[in-house]
């Protein structure tokens, strides 16, 4: 029988991908050595990309950005999924009360959190100045040093929930033995946690966190939408930057450049992290 | 029964935590979009509001292009899933039924598709779109959101008709039925939970996407609802009633349809992801 087949079913969605994706791949590379007219211009995009500080900042802050989020994302949403392990009346509805955040548009995330975090009439400061925790209210999303923390929390609370579904997934294929066995060996609960669940959900865990630094990477809604990368530039991402440059500087040519390079940075990212993911399954804790 | 448990305290004060952090924000906008202007600019603000209005969400719904930009989601939302649906059937049934020499490459392409860094390709694709007179129309948006949904439907897809016994087709050919027969008429069917979950995921992250219909749809006659919502907070003096209304709009229908085939979703997202 022809083998080929298969290859017909998946055919026109392969059309679909290579259309959207393998072209405009290409295509970015070819801009970024090229103007406006077509004409080839070597390296200059790449170097009028580089030489600007804001570029470098950006780089800094996207660093920052993914790392900071993964972090919590990561230790809260183990954390909900180790709660939500547990036998107690209500289980299944504080389950799906978890999952909402996760839902919800990231537009109408940024746009709640911004409200309740105004400066003047937001919840968050009139919670903190009448239980005194602050003297006065806190400028959360404009003083230049807060902004990036307070948005990178924003985008843990957003996706910690999709870190606690897959967990507890991965919680729940855990033999019962394993429990039965340590409790035979006196184990208390967070000697289980440590000895048994933690490990069992290791390659979840991998999976996910790969998916996160990929999200992260891409996400653009939740700081465009609070602040455009203000003030001073000091929530300004990679991603923000590329976007700017191409549809607020309309310099296509130079955004491509950006693009390229932000590119090449996140392939050896996940190649990196790849490869040593699955080079340790058995490492020792 | 399984595990030692931790203690009661601390399940019932870690569970009320929980729901407080992920519920606060929409009480908070629920109770926001029902409160009149001079009330939303109180110190200090009001827990519960003196006078409940429903002003802002007769601006919303009758003085703003929001009810245009609701349509318009639900075109391009729904197009983008029906599209994404038919082919990752066609190429899932293909991936997870026969084999064919260049498989493992186009799977690993349909997965490289899932992690690629979408700001990297928004420009090209702009400029495609601009060549194929497909900026500000649905279709373009349509076509682009395959990017986002095709492969994690493809992925997902597979894994259940992977697990769906090959006796049950071969018996039907043997039959006479033809495959496509096979696919329509025993495949489809069992796997109707998968299905769901493609749909839904594919439904839930275009309703939400935002930077590609930012980028591609600039005419009032596309644009969806999240660059409707940005449109009201993003001017000089932002009105957060109608703000918090509009919200209210866009995450009600969303959260009762996730609500509703949780279940199924949920299932159909971990079983592809823990089988890997």
């Amino acid at each position: 029988m022809n083998n080929r087949v298969g290859l017909y079913f998946a055919l026109p969605a392969l059309i679909v991908l290579f259309m959207l994706i393998a072209y405009p791949v290409a295509y970015t590379g070819l801009l970024s050595v090229t103007d406006k007219t077509g004409a080839w211009v070597g390296g200059s995009n790449f170097a009028a990309m580089l030489k600007p500080k804001v570029t470098t900042q950006a780089f800094v802050n996207t660093l920052w950005w993914v790392g900071g989020s993964i972090v919590f994302q990561v230790i809260l949403g183990t954390a909900a999924a180790v709660l939500l392990n547990q036998n107690f009346w209500g289980r299944a509805a504080i389950r799906s009360i978890t999952l909402i955040p996760w839902v919800v548009p990231g537009i109408v995330a940024a746009t709640t959190w911004a409200w309740m975090f105004h400066t003047e009439f937001g919840i968050i400061n009139y919670m903190m100045t009448s239980t005194h925790l602050v003297a006065k209210p806190v400028g959360w999303l404009t003083e230049p040093n807060l902004v990036l923390p307070v948005l990178i929390a924003i985008n843990v609370w957003k996706l910690f929930p999709f870190v606690a579904i897959m967990v507890l997934a991965g919680l729940q294929s855990i033999p019962n033995d394993l429990y039965e066995a340590a409790r035979v060996d006196g184990a208390n609960f967070w000697h289980e946690v440590w000895h048994i669940m933690l490990p069992g959900v290791r390659p979840v865990l991998t999976a996910v966190t790969l998916l996160l630094v990929i999200w992260a990477l891409n996400s653009i809604t939740i700081i465009y939408a609070i602040t455009r990368g203000g003030p001073a530039n000091k929530t300004l991402i990679t991603p923000i930057q590329i976007f700017r440059q191409a549809f607020e500087s309309f310099s296509f040519n130079q955004a491509a450049a950006l693009s390229v390079m932000f590119f090449a940075v996140v392939i050896v990212i996940v190649f990196i992290y790849i490869r040593v993911s699955s080079a340790e399954p058995g490492v020792a804790r | 029964m399984r595990g030692t448990g931790l203690t009661w305290p601390l399940i019932l004060i870690g569970s009320i935590l929980l729901v407080v952090v992920c519920l606060f924000p929409f009480v908070w906008m629920a109770l926001s979009s029902i409160k009149t202007l001079q009330e939303l600019y109180t110190v200090p603000p009001h827990w519960w509001p003196n006078a409940p209005t429903l002003e802002n969400f007769a601006h919303v719904l009758f003085a703003s292009n929001i009810p245009r930009y609701f349509l318009n989601s639900v075109i391009i939302s729904g197009g983008s899933t029906g599209l994404a649906l038919i082919l990752a059937i066609f190429a899932s049934y293909g991936f997870a039924r026969f084999e064919f020499r260049s498989k493992p490459f186009w799977q690993a392409f349909v997965l490289v598709g899932q992690l690629l860094p979408t700001a990297a390709i928004i420009v090209p694709l702009f400029i495609t779109l601009r060549v194929l007179g497909l900026v500000n129309t649905y279709w373009g948006l349509i076509l682009v959101y395959m990017i986002i949904t095709l492969p994690l439907s493809v992925w997902m897809l597979t894994s259940y008709f992977k697990a769906i016994p090959v006796e049950l087709e071969e018996a039907a050919i043997i039959d006479g039925s033809s495959r496509l027969g096979v696919l329509f008429r025993i495949t489809l069917p069992l796997s109707l939970p998968g299905l769901i979950a493609v749909i839904v995921y594919a439904f839930v992250t275009t309703w939400n996407e935002f930077i590609f219909a930012l980028c591609f749809a600039t005419d009032s006659t596309v644009k969806t609802l999240p660059i409707g919502l940005s449109e009201f907070s993003t001017e000089f003096n932002t009105d957060w009633g109608a703000v918090m209304a509009a919200s209210m709009v866009m995450t009600v229908p969303i959260a009762l349809l996730f609500l509703v085939f949780q279940r199924m979703f949920v299932g159909g997202l971990t079983a592809g992801a823990t089988k890997g």
